[in-house]
Formats: structure tokens, sequence, C-alpha cells
């Protein structure tokens, strides 16, 4: 394709024709509007800009609601305030120091803060917050209390004083625009799918090989270099720190900017901060009614596109104007890894209270194996799949794999030793195309690109390659079994564990499976699958164990195991004879 | 004995930071989702009462129960606005609706009755009682009954009546509610409704003590919101006793040390007790749903 | 309520409708300060002053129009405000915030643009800057806490204050000045802390302050936490003289307390409208409770007179910004509450008053006149 020809596809792709036309009106605005005060909106529209593009990685990407990216941006310009002052700094130290406090900030906290869920998170973050404020009130030989420090130099790079208006203007959007560049490399690579997966499905991504304390922590750290950046150009534009930047309107207007924009989408962060900035000063007429009006406006933005406004384009956009579908990127070779590892398990116990739900289990799956594993609802199946993946701790026993021993070890460690797993329940993105479902599992991309392609060889082999740009919520459950299926294999595991796969399928699906399956084993890949359907299962698998009441009850190769008389009786239903009549 | 005495004032204000929290946690367990205006539904109450009594210049206690219905009134449109269009969105966005909505409360009153300070009518009279070289204001005296009394009445309303049965049902699994055939939209307003209320007579009994300005309602929030993460998120007898401790922070542990020591150690404290136990001094009730 | 608001806007879209040539004609003055956020209640204060003497000037034919705008809590919403205003032709002077960090970060603007910031905010840091465009027309902590500690050391005879102040700027520059001035008079403070605006329950500081037997209690706080914390020391049976802080002097801070509450508290302020004292005074407190409905202050008080000696040094001739400024710097001013003339770093207020309330009522008499307070020294 040409260059223009590539130009037009992207034009005609998402909104991003709507997005160019932005990006033109707003650098074209103060041309018209050029007088000092629409500079300084401008101005300060990219300053909040930058912090947003930093908060939507903590609370858009990994969806942890953090009410501390104030408190970084406030961190970041008394960093710079008190340099500039008192140290005569220019801004070519002050802006990398600035960064740096507000990173230090969020390493020191991160322990303790960042195990937390949910709405502990968020009074966790905004407890530090509350701590650094009263610390800039209280500490008034270095942070000057209350009044804080007054006289903050202009921008100046190495001697070069950067003037208000136009000059300032200009880079502040070349940083956010930087920024914006750096979070579009970061989240448009292979950590997008796999923040998306960890943000909705954790269970999922962990049992991708994901570390989601290493990603959130990257996430945190992220929004705290983004928020002091942002602080320090706010401090050199004001001129003047004070204990405002450090309280809580500045984490409102950040909070909204994102929620109103779009929680993951830059240009949202962008439109967002632009609208939040000149919301209030659109309303100065009302006089001691504007912030009324101001929050009004802000709730029913909310109302009418509660996904955000890049959210809300985007599915007018699907609406009224469809995408001609996208071509799929080229297939890439998969890697599997033919290794002879063996899983070895002894006297396995788990309880839940009184209840034995895998009661000494021992059981050795060779390399190259396919074992089917079948029981009772209840009789342990799941919970031993579970064991193995790492999703639940035994409470005696042992199990090792390869050369090492991994129960008790975290499921991201055990995927990363090469066993990858489905699950019983779907945990699927819901909302990602299953092109971007399928690479979030690819644990050693580097790259997107290339993960998409390894994900198209594997759509095509499973039948998946009409729908790859479809979000996985659309599709029939059967699709949806065989996109997890894909994501379980896209990083070529040694030992593949299934829960139910065949589960919600139709009869002619549970072939094409089952064939499948066959070929990969063929391959050299190890598999242990749990399953009612013994059709289906004698269709690849070479052995059988039986289970009953968290024991094996039977062990050997299909035909043996369907026909003992305590699997008939366990399992397929006592007494036999009703069994036969119905 | 001045011990003794702090521990009066603190139960005093931890009775009002009480219904506060009670509020809160109402509308968590019935939609699993912060209603962040709550402390300017405080701030609302406070004004309610200054309104009224300069309607009819009547004690306290005989203007509370208008300001409850009233508050109810907007707690119910609250719901209505804030919450109903973005049930099924993510908490979050009730998170930052609550807070517009908070933004419109603050500024609306801050129109209408200006910045000043003002004084709600206290509810039987002023004048204190003296034991021992203990004092307790009348209005402190009220401030425990009245919230002694609407804790227990809603603690009645929950426990013993069909409609609390229907509103556990709603907060527990909104889901099997309705599959039960409960009208969990009625159940969830009726839970605005009903917090809205308890805010009113927080604001009313407080406004009185502490008097009110339209900017109070950040407080107030940040303090239901500590004592419902102290008590365990979700869990009604734990929040009352997490605004019990914040109080008691506030009026003994400040009386050691610097204010601003105080409130750096209530901070710190929660800081731990969040590493320690992470679900909450008294454990969780709500679970993981937020 | 609303009336006034749409009337307001129609005033608005009025000027900015009329034609070009006539705006030049016109001189502006706007008037930015917080009327939203937790000064809100000093601001609205200073609005009505300013709004009062522009709206006298506009009726007595006075080429000159005013825009309001909010500066809120925050320096950045002040700053961009200042450009905002700034759009206009032919500014004169910027009425500027109370709020002092607002008016530190509109300090180095004034300065670009050449235009006098007019204020009553008492940071003394404003006028210890070195820059000529900043006029303050209240006395600045400088002289209200010399005042204020003169007042408790010479007059009551206290050697044993204790001092309680807010952790906000306000608080924070005014304990600094009454520390050094109870130090220059050979006294030290028994105790001194900080509360935030937020604190509720006043036992705990009580029981501390008292727990270091003082004499006096000197509080330098905002309004509402100035009339709890003078509540609750009557209501546990202090009687020890209280002197607090100009908010004390307030008619809406002495509304919240009952006049025997008020018994032994005094007040320091640049004036004290609501106590007369001469019948321009009374004059003007009656026409501003008709235009407001609310009982004017010192603040409203300083704003008016600092924007009639705007208006007057129009009428002397200083129709453009320089020119006013080496007017307002020059000359002097009778005002209402005292005369205003500038020190030469742009302090224009030098007197202070102490007020004290008698049990009976809550209007406070003067108890002692404080003038040339800082250029004493």
């Amino acid at each position: 394709m040409t260059r223009i020809g590539q130009f037009r596809a992207w034009l005609g792709r998402d909104v991003n024709a709507l997005l160019l036309a932005g990006a033109l009106l707003l650098a074209a605005w103060p041309f018209f509007q050029g007088d000092p005060y629409s500079l300084r909106l401008l101005t300060l529209s990219g300053i909040y800009a930058l912090a947003a593009i930093g908060y939507q990685f903590v609370f858009g990407h990994a969806g942890a609601l953090s009410l501390a990216q104030g408190t970084f941006f406030g961190l970041g310009a008394y960093a710079a305030g008190i340099l500039s002052v008192k140290a005569g700094l220019g801004f070519e130290l002050t802006f990398p120091a600035a960064m740096a406090a507000a990173g230090l900030l969020a390493v020191i906290v991160a322990l303790p803060v960042l195990r937390l869920e949910s709405h502990y998170f968020a009074l966790a973050t905004l407890g530090v917050g509350q701590v650094v404020l009263l610390v800039a009130v209280n500490w008034e030989s270095v942070t000057g209390g209350a009044n804080g420090i007054a006289g903050v130099a202009k921008v100046s790079l190495f001697g070069l004083t950067v003037e208000r208006g136009w000059p300032l203007m200009l880079l502040v959007w070349g940083l956010a625009g930087l920024g914006a560049w750096g979070a579009r490399h970061f989240t448009g690579g292979m950590a997008g799918p796999k923040f998306a997966l960890m943000r909705e499905q954790p269970m999922a991504a962990e049992a991708c090989g994901i570390d989601i304390r290493r990603l959130r922590f990257t996430a945190f750290l992220m929004s705290a270099l983004y928020g002091g950046a942002a602080g320090a150009l706010q401090v050199h534009t004001v001129r003047v720190v004070s204990p405002e930047v450090l309280e809580f309107p500045i984490m409102v207007s950040l909070l909204a900017i994102t929620v109103i924009g779009g929680r993951t989408s830059i240009a949202g962060a962008i439109l967002g901060a632009v609208l939040l900035v000149h919301l209030p000063e659109w309303f100065r007429p009302l006089e001691k009614y504007y912030l009324m009006s101001y929050g009004a406006a802000l709730l029913a933005t909310i109302l009418v596109a509660p996904w955000g406004l890049m959210g809300a384009l985007r599915m007018a956009r699907q609406r009224w104007l469809p995408e001609p579908a996208l071509p799929l990127p080229a297939p890439l070779p998969l890697s599997i890894s033919a290794t002879q590892d063996t899983l070895e398990i002894q006297r396995l116990v788990r309880h839940f209270g009184g209840v034995r739900a895998v009661d000494g289990i021992d059981l050795t799956v060779a390399s190259g194996e396919a074992l089917g594993i079948v029981g009772a609802n209840g009789s342990g199946k799941s919970t031993l799949i579970n064991l193995i993946a790492g999703a639940e701790k035994p409470d005696a026993g042992s199990i090792h794999w390869a050369d090492g021993r991994i129960d008790g070890m975290p499921p991201a460690a055990i995927a990363q030793a090469g066993i990858a797993r489905t699950f019983q329940s779907l945990k699927l993105v819901d909302a990602m195309s299953v092109l971007d479902n399928v690479s979030a599992g690819d644990r050693m991309g580097v790259d997107r690109r290339s993960a998409h392609g390894k994900a198209v060889e594997l759509l095509g082999q499973l039948g998946l390659a009409d729908v790859a740009w479809l979000p996985c919520g659309s599709l029939p459950p059967g699709l949806r079994r065989r996109a997890e299926l894909a994501r379980a294999l896209i990083a070529g595991p040694s030992l593949l564990l299934l829960d139910e796969p065949a589960a919600g399928l139709t009869g002619e699906e549970r072939v094409s499976l089952a064939d499948t399956l066959s070929r990969l084993n063929r391959d050299g890949m190890t598999l242990a699958v749990v399953e009612h359907d013994l059709d289906f299962l004698t269709r690849f698998a070479s052995r059988l164990v039986c289970l009953d009441g968290g024991r094996i009850i039977a062990d050997g190769s299909p035909e043996l195991v369907r026909d003992d008389p305590a699997v008939i009786a366990a399992w397929l239903g006592s007494p036999p004879v009703e069994a036969c009549d119905g | 004995m001045e011990l003794l005495q702090l521990v009066i004032n603190g139960i005093a204000l931890g009775a009002g930071y009480a219904l506060v929290a009670l509020g809160f946690v109402l509308v968590l367990n019935a939609t699993s989702a912060v209603n962040f205006a709550q402390g300017d539904l405080v701030v609302a109450g406070g004004f309610m009462g200054v309104a009224l009594a300069g309607l009819a210049p009547l004690p306290g206690i005989a203007l509370l129960p208008f300001a409850m219905i009233l508050m109810a009134a907007v707690g119910l449109i609250v719901s209505v606005l804030a919450y109903w269009p973005l049930r099924d969105r993510p908490p979050v966005s009730v998170f930052i609706s609550t807070i517009a909505l908070g933004i419109i409360i603050q500024n609306g009153l801050n129109g209408i009755f200006g910045a000043e300070p003002r004084v709600a009518p206290a509810m039987f009279g002023t004048g204190r009682f003296e034991f021992g070289g203990l004092a307790l204001s009348h209005q402190s005296l009220a401030i425990m009954l009245v919230a002694a009394l609407l804790i227990g009445g809603v603690h009645l309303l929950l426990g013993r009546t069909q409609l609390g049965r229907m509103l556990r049902a709603t907060a527990q699994d909104s889901d099997i509610a309705a599959a039960l055939g409960i009208p969990v939209g009625a159940m969830v307003a009726l839970t605005f409704a009903l917090a809205a209320a308890l805010a009113g007579a927080a604001g009313l009994l407080l406004a009185n003590q502490f008097f009110v300005t339209p900017a109070d309602g950040g407080n107030f929030i940040v303090k239901a919101y500590i004592a419902v993460v102290i008590g365990g998120w979700g869990r009604i007898g734990g929040a009352l006793a997490g605004a019990m401790l914040v109080a008691l922070f506030e009026t003994v542990v400040a009386a050691w040390f610097d204010y601003a020591v105080a409130t750096g150690l209530l901070y710190a404290a929660l800081l731990v007790i969040l590493f320690v136990r992470p679900e909450g001094l008294f454990g969780e009730a709500a679970g993981r749903r937020a | 309520m609303l009336k006034t608001v749409t009337r307001r806007v129609f005033a608005v879209l009025a000027i900015s409708a009329l034609p070009a040539t006539a705006l030049a004609e016109v001189a502006r003055i706007p008037v930015l300060v917080p009327v939203t956020g937790f000064l809100s209640l000093e601001g609205t204060a200073q609005r009505n002053g300013a709004v009062m003497a522009l709206e006298e000037a506009i009726a007595a034919k006075v080429s000159v129009a005013y825009e309001f705008s909010d500066t809120s809590t925050s320096p950045e919403v002040a700053v961009t405000a200042m450009e905002r205003a700034m759009r206009e032709e032919h500014t004169l002077a910027v009425v500027g915030p109370i709020l002092g960090t607002q008016m530190l970060a509109m300090l180095p603007l004034a300065e670009e643009y050449q235009v006098p910031l007019v204020t009553i905010s008492g940071t003394a840091k404003l006028t210890e800057m070195g820059n000529p465009w900043i006029f303050r027309f209240f006395p600045g902590d400088a002289v209200t806490k010399v005042a204020h500690a003169r007042y408790v050391v010479e007059e009551l005879g206290a050697k044993r204050p204790a001092i309680l102040y807010q952790t906000t700027a306000y608080g924070q520059s005014g304990r600094a000045n009454l520390v050094e001035t109870f130090a220059s008079l050979g006294t030290t403070p028994v105790y001194e802390e900080g509360l935030e605006v937020s604190v509720k329950d006043m036992a705990p500081v009580l029981s501390k302050a008292m727990a270091a037997n003082p004499d006096a209690l000197v509080l330098h706080m905002h309004s509402g936490p100035t009339a709890l914390l003078v509540r609750q020391a009557r209501a546990q049976g202090i009687d020890l003289p209280i002197i607090a802080g100009s908010a004390m002097h307030q008619p809406t801070t002495a509304a919240l307390l009952e006049p025997a509450e008020l018994k032994g508290v005094c007040a320091e302020s640049g004036s004290s409208p609501k106590s007369g004292g001469s019948s321009a005074m009374e004059h003007f407190a009656a026409d501003y409770r008709v235009k407001f409905g609310s009982e004017p202050d010192a603040f409203a008080l300083a704003q008016y007179d600092a924007t009639r000696m705007v208006l007057a040094a129009m009428a002397h001739g200083a129709m453009a910004s320089a020119a006013m400024r080496d007017w307002l710097s020059s000359n002097s001013f009778e005002g209402l509450a005292m005369t205003y003339k500038s020190d030469g770093k742009g302090n224009m207020a030098h007197n202070a008053v102490i007020v004290c309330y008698d049990g009976k009522s809550r209007v406070p008499q003067i108890a002692k006149r404080y003038e040339g307070v800082d250029l004493a020294k």
C-alpha cells in the first residue's frame, strides 16, 4: 500500500478522522483566540492532559481507583517550586526532580498500598495524600506552610527563559505530546491487552503468566511520574506553590477528566482536560452559581456518556458508520516446546472447611500423555486443576513439574514454567477483540504485532479467523471457548490443563475440538482434560482417571476405566439398571 | 476525670458521625457504590434546619421530622439523578456522579445561604447537666439520644419488618432479590432516601453545636469513609464503631498531641489497619463486589 | 437572588455589546475575589465593598465599568481570572483577592501587565517582595497583630498569653507576627497551637491550653472556629479574656453567639462599621444593608475605601495604569475607616482598632485605637 493509501485506511478506521480534525482544531485555536487568557487556558489544559494521561495507567489500565494522583501532581509542584526558589535551579533540573520526587513517593507507598483491593486502595491512597498535605501545611521551614512559596521562576531551560503565552503553551503541549506518545507506545504494545486482562479477569491474567503485582506497580509508578511532571509544569506556570495543589479538588478534576474523556483513551484524556479547564470559564457569567453549573455539566456528561466521550464517539461510529472489516495481520508460526517434563503429584490434599475436595491424590502425567479426568460433580476435578495451576494452595502433599516443586507457587510462576489452563466458567475480556484477548496470553511477546501474528495463526487453526476483530462478548459460547483455548496455547505451553472445554458446545464443535486437541497432543503437548463427555474424551485421551470424593478410584486406558464397576457406580450413576433404562 | 469528659465529648461527636456513616454504608450495601455526596447531604440537612427555623422558630426536636422528610425527598432525587441511570455501569461512575452532585449541592447552598457559618436551633434548648465535675450540654445529650433512637429505629426496620427484609435482600444480592419479585429499584431509592434522612438528622444535630458552612461536606465524607473502612466494608455495626473511633481520635488523642499530629496519627492508624487487616477491624460484609 | 444574577449577566452582556469606540473611553476595574470556597465570606464582603463604590460612581456618571470574577481558593484560578480580566483594554487597576497565596501568584503578572493590584489581603509577604504594583488597604499583619499583642500586654496586663491560630495562610502568617511582637514586649506565649479549619470539638485544645495556666487567650482564627472556641470556652467556665482576630469583629461571627458568651471577648480589626462612630460611617452601613441585605464588616469597608481611592485618582486625571500607580503611591486619601497613605511599599493602612463586646449586645464598642502602627517603627 502506498503511504497515502495507508493514511486513508488509518483515517477510515475507528474515530481517527475525528481525532485528527480535533487535533488540528486545537492547534489552530490560538490563531483565532491568541490572547494571553486563551493561551493560558490552553497551557493549563496541556498540563492537566499530561497528568490525566498518567492517571489512566493506574485508574484506566490497571483499574485501581487511586486517589493519590493529585498528591503526585502537588508533590511534583512542591519539589520543582522549592528547588527553583531555594536552589535557583532551572527547569532542566526541576522537571526531572519533580518526577523523581513523585516516583519516590510511589515506590515508598507501593508496598503497603498496592496489595489492597478496590475501595481500600482508594482510601489508603487518599490517606497518603492527606498525610502529604499535612506535612506541606505544617513543615513551614521547608514548604512555607499554608502560605506556600512565592517567586517561582518562569520555565528556563539552560538559562533560556520560556515566556508565558505562546512559548510556554508550545512547551507544555510538546511535553504532553511526548507523554501521550510514550503512553501510546507502552499501552499500544503488549501492556494494553495484558492490562485489560488483569483488570477484568485477574485470575485469568495470573494463569497467563502475568505478574499482576508488577504490572500494578508499573502502572502506579508511571502515573506518579506523569503526575510529577505535570506538577512541575503547573508550578512554573502559576509561579506560586501552596497547599491547594495537594488538596482534593485537583484529584477530583483529574478523575473527572479521565471519566469524562474515557478511561483508557489518550485522546479522551486530552479532550477531557481541554473541556474541564474551559467548562468553568464558560459558566463565569453565572457568578457564584458557576461552580454549580460546572457540577451539573459534569453530572450530565457522565449520565449521557458513561463510557466517556471517546467511548460515546466510538459507539456512534459503530452504529452510524460501521467500519469495513480490517484485513488480518499475516500469521506467524508458533513455537511449541516439546519438552520431556513430567508432572508428579503426591498425596495431595485440599479441604474446604470439613469437606475434603482433594483427599490424597497420587498422579503422574508423563510427557506427551493425553489424560482425561472424569468424575461426578464435586468429586474434586476442578480443585485438582486449580491446585496444579496454583489458583489454590494444597493443605498437604506435593506437586513436582519438570525439575522443581510447584505447589504453593503463585499461578503466574507456574504459567511461566510452561503450564497453561482454561477455566470452567470462561474468563475473557468481553469488550476486547478476540485477537487482543488471545494476544494477552502471549507472555513472551515483545510487541503486539508479533502477538497478533501468532494469534492469527491459532485463530486460523481453531476456525476463529472470521471473528478475529469482534469483541469476545458478542460471540456464542462455542467460539468463546475456543478463544480461551487459543489464549492458553499462544505461549506454547508444555502442559495444557482444560476444565470442561466441551461444555456448551454442539456435537459438531466437540468433534472439531477433539481433533484439535488430538493434533496438539501429536505435536508433543501434554494434556490434562477435565470433562463429563466420555465420547469426547475417548477421541484423543490415551488414559483416563476417575475421581470420587477427592480420590482416584480408577486409572487406566479409556476402555478399562469406562467399564470399571466402581466408576459406573460413582460417576455414570447408580444403580446401573436405571441408567440403561434411561 | 478530664479524660472522661473528653470521652463524653467524643461520644457525642461520634454519635453524629455514626449517623453519617450509617447512611453511607446502607447505600453502599444496596448499590455497591460510594455515595460521595453524603457529606454534602449532611450540610444540606444543617441548612434545612436553619431555613426551617427561619420559617417557624421551634426547637430542633420539632423541626427534626420535617427536616428528615424533606431530606428523604432529596435522597430520592439523588438516587434518580446520580444512581439509577448508572446502575449497570462500574461503581466508579456513581462515585463521580455523586461527586458532581456534591459540587452542585455545595455551591447551590453557597449561592442561596452565603458562606457565613450558620447555627441551627438546639434540640431542646441550651444549658448543661453537671455531675461530679463532668459536664454534658443538653445538645450533646440530645445528639446521643436522637442518634441512638434513629440507629435503633433503622435496626428494627431492617431486622423486624417485611420492608426491612426486602431492603436486606436487595443489599445482599439484587439479582436474586429481583427474581424473588422484590421491586429492587424502589428498594434502592428507599435506601437513598433513608440515607439522606439520616444525613439530614446528623446535619441538623451537628449544625447547632458546631455550626454549618457550605464547604463542610468534604470533612464529613472523609470521616464516614474512614469509619466504614476501619469497621469493615459494608458492615453496619463496624461503621458505627468506626465513627466512634474517628471521633475519639479527634477529642481524646487530640488532647495529648497537636491536632496536626492527631490527624497524622489517624491516617497512620488507618494505613496500619489496612496493612495488617485489609478487611477492616471487624471483617468485611460486602465482599469484593465494589 | 436569581433576579440579581440575571441582571448582572445582562449588564455584562450589555457592556460587551457596546461598540469598540465607546469602550476605549470607559475605564475598567475588574473585581477578582473569592466568593466560593473557604474564604468566600471575606471575599463576598470584599466584592460588596468594591461593587458599592463602583456602582455609586457609575450612578454619578463616572465612565467606569467592572467585571467580577470568582477566584475560588487556588492561585491557579486567580491567575487565570486575571488573564481573563486583562483582555479588556484600559484597565486602570484590579481589585485583588483577600487570599494571600492568590495575591502572591498575581504579583508577577501585575508587573508584566503594569497594572496596580488593590487588595485587603493581610499577608505580610505581599509588600515585602519589592513589587511596586501592590496596594494594600487593610492593615496588614504588621499593623493588626502589633495592635493585637500590644492590647493584650499593655491594656490587659497579660503575662502568660496562649495563642491559638489556624493552619491556613492567614493563621500562620498572623501567628508569626504575634509571636514576634510578644517577644518585643518581653512576653513569651505559654502555649501555641495551630488548628485545622475542620476541627469541631475545641475541648481538647482548651484543655491543653488551660494546662499551661494562661492569663489570656489570643486567637487568630477564621470566623466559624473563632465562634466555636469562644462558645466552648465559656461553656466550660473559662472566663479568661479572649482577644480574637478580625473574624470576631464580623457581625456574622457575633451572630453565632449569645451576647452573654461574648462578655470579655475583644477583637482586632481595621475598623468596625457596625459600631458606627461618624455619620458618614452610619450612612455607609445603612446603604450597605439595603443593597446587600447583610451587615458590613471591616473588609467590606476597606475595599470600599480602596475602590474609592482608585476612583479619586481617576478624578485627579490618573487615566492610565501607570499614572494610577503613581497617584496611589504618592497621595493620601481620607477614607471612612481611616486615612490611607502608602509607606513606600504599598501598605496604605496603618491604623487598627480593638473592639470589645460588653456581654449585653452583639454590637462591639471600640476599646482602643492604634494609629500609624507600622510607621512608628
